[in-house]
């Protein structure tokens, strides 16, 4: 099994507060990985950094072995690495389609490459994306005028449009009533059964079970712990911690 | 009646080009610049000169005004790429006061506060268009190409992505999309355009000098793209229709005093504008917000 992504001592200092300290992470080829811990640990700043969004001030970060520390995040992007956001950043105005569109567009200088056929074929992945995430009917409404539960959908079709082969999903099933969930997870699975890497940011530890194939638990931006899920959540300590009931 | 009528045809054919050029910045890429008579400025200047030093050919000095536009349009992108909303707005404002300044001390280029005088009538391929009709021909194709033209971006990826920039910039980077290269060719873009504006006014008035490219002509466009509609195709055309057509159907009005038109029109401008960004925020060609 392959690790087609992995960040080596990755450290942020924002002012005096040290938001990641040192955090090392593979990520398996296939494989869900969940970053769990509670509020402030660190763990949006991480994908932040490892998607260029944030310089970091120290570490590596390598796609296929190869560093991509300092490139734009655009770039990164393109290498096939795919990001939601907590505030999902929906390109509101634009129809749900656009969004889509506007996400899988290789380029958007004057003129596409590929000609028609390839055009085609990115309309195929935008209908595609949309009927997988429910969303076909609502494919002309903007992305404004969603409800919440199909826009938390449309954040994740447009990242499975891109056809990436390495997701980062900040809190994709937070706020989702019990069906919208169950289909989330349904989701995701198929998604890592086309072999997808997905690494998920996640407070519900129900969908983390359902999920993650491993959990990194950071706390206070440094990794405490990493394994297995029935070795991380029955980590008394942990735990505790997670719930603010103690610290280290 | 038939001169006054081509004279306000004409030059809202003028403010439609300007107008749809702030639009490319303001509505799809959400660059919200209050410099923009700078480059229907620089756009004149450079048609102005093109005519009094080589050739009075409209086509030759709209294409010297767009390229000249969108060179220094640079200024402009450079702090739209490093600064965001109202900062940017604050960046702008900046760019317009030198600008002002320059246009007023550079005397060699811009004539100075006397501006550039004996403009020589418009040509095209040396068959004279300087007449109200063929001027007005000519200025309505100008700006039913730009207007095509920018259709087609805008319904394109060039557009999606645009405005995706314009929705998100982060959502946009994460999707593979090259802001700061695509920041810097939407003002160029809308620069351009703006350019070509500007060198058809300098024809049109056959002079022109720094009090058409302060900082209220700024505030003009963009209360016309505002008010028509932004990231929409007629939404500009509208607000130009209404910004200028308003001045001159008040002066028909026999109870308003001609000296008290000018602040009638403010009076009425302000409350349209208040009025519509309660009622109607995307203005009145836009969709709901």
């Amino acid at each position: 099994m392959g690790v087609p992504f992995s960040i080596r001592g990755l450290d942020k200092k924002f002012g005096g507060l040290a938001a990641v300290q040192n955090v090392d992470l593979d990520l398996q080829e296939g494989v869900t990985t969940a970053l769990v811990g509670p509020n402030g640990a660190g763990k949006t700043t991480l994908f932040n950094l490892a998607t260029g969004h944030i310089i970091p001030d120290g570490g590596e970060v390598l796609l296929d072995g190869k560093s991509v520390l300092g490139q734009s995040p655009h770039l990164i992007a393109r290498m096939g690495v795919a990001r939601s956001f907590q505030d999902l950043r929906l390109f509101g105005r634009m129809s749900v389609r656009d969004n889509v569109r506007a996400a899988i567009e290789p380029t958007a200088w004057l003129w596409q490459p590929g000609g028609g056929s390839a055009a085609r074929k990115r309309e195929a992945a935008v209908d595609a994306a949309l009927d997988r995430c429910g969303l076909t009917k609502q494919a002309d409404a903007r992305a404004v005028d969603l409800a919440y539960a199909e826009r938390k959908f449309l954040s994740v079709a447009r990242i499975l449009a891109t056809g990436a082969r390495i997701w980062l999903l900040d809190e994709p099933a937070s706020g989702l009533d019990p069906h919208s969930r169950a289909r989330f997870v349904q989701l995701v699975r198929d998604a890592v059964a086309e072999g997808v890497t997905i690494c998920l940011i996640e407070h519900n530890l129900d969908i983390v079970t359902e999920l993650a194939d491993r959990i990194a638990f950071l706390d206070r931006g440094a990794k405490l712990a990493e394994g297995a899920p029935q070795e991380i959540l029955r980590d008394p300590k942990l735990i505790g911690i997670y719930f603010g009931e103690q610290r280290t | 009646m038939i001169a006054y009528l081509l004279n306000l045809a004409t030059l809202a054919t003028i403010f439609g080009i300007l107008a749809a050029s702030l639009n490319v910045l303001i509505g799809y890429a959400g660059i919200f610049s209050i410099a923009h008579a700078v480059f229907f400025g620089l756009g004149a200047y450079a048609g102005a000169q093109l005519a009094l030093q080589f050739i009075p050919d409209v086509l030759l000095a709209c294409l010297a005004g767009g390229a000249i536009s969108a060179a220094l349009s640079l200024c402009l992108a450079l702090p739209a790429l490093r600064v965001r909303g109202e900062y940017f707005v604050a960046a702008s404002l900046g760019l317009q006061m030198m600008a002002v300044t320059v246009f007023s001390e550079a005397h060699a280029l811009t004539g100075g506060h006397g501006g550039l005088v004996g403009i020589p009538p418009a040509t095209l391929f040396g068959a004279d268009v300087s007449g109200p009709a063929p001027f007005l021909v000519f200025a309505l194709a100008v700006l039913g190409l730009l207007l095509l033209a920018v259709r087609l971006l805008m319904r394109g990826s060039f557009g999606r992505a645009l405005m995706a920039i314009r929705d998100s910039e982060s959502a946009a980077e994460a999707f593979g999309k090259d802001v700061r290269a695509l920041k810097t060719l939407a003002v160029a873009l809308g620069c351009a355009m703006a350019g070509v504006a500007g060198a058809l006014f300098a024809f049109y008035m056959a002079f022109v000098n720094v009090e058409s490219f302060t900082l209220e002509q700024s505030i003009l466009v963009m209360a016309m793209v505002i008010i028509g509609g932004t990231a929409t195709l007629a939404g500009p055309l509208i607000g130009v229709l209404l910004l200028l057509l308003l001045p001159a159907g008040l002066s028909f009005l026999p109870f308003i005093p001609p000296t008290q038109i000018g602040a009638v029109q403010q009076l009425i401008y302000g409350l349209a504008m208040t009025l519509l960004m309660i009622f109607r925020p995307a203005g009145i060609a836009g969709g709901r917000r």
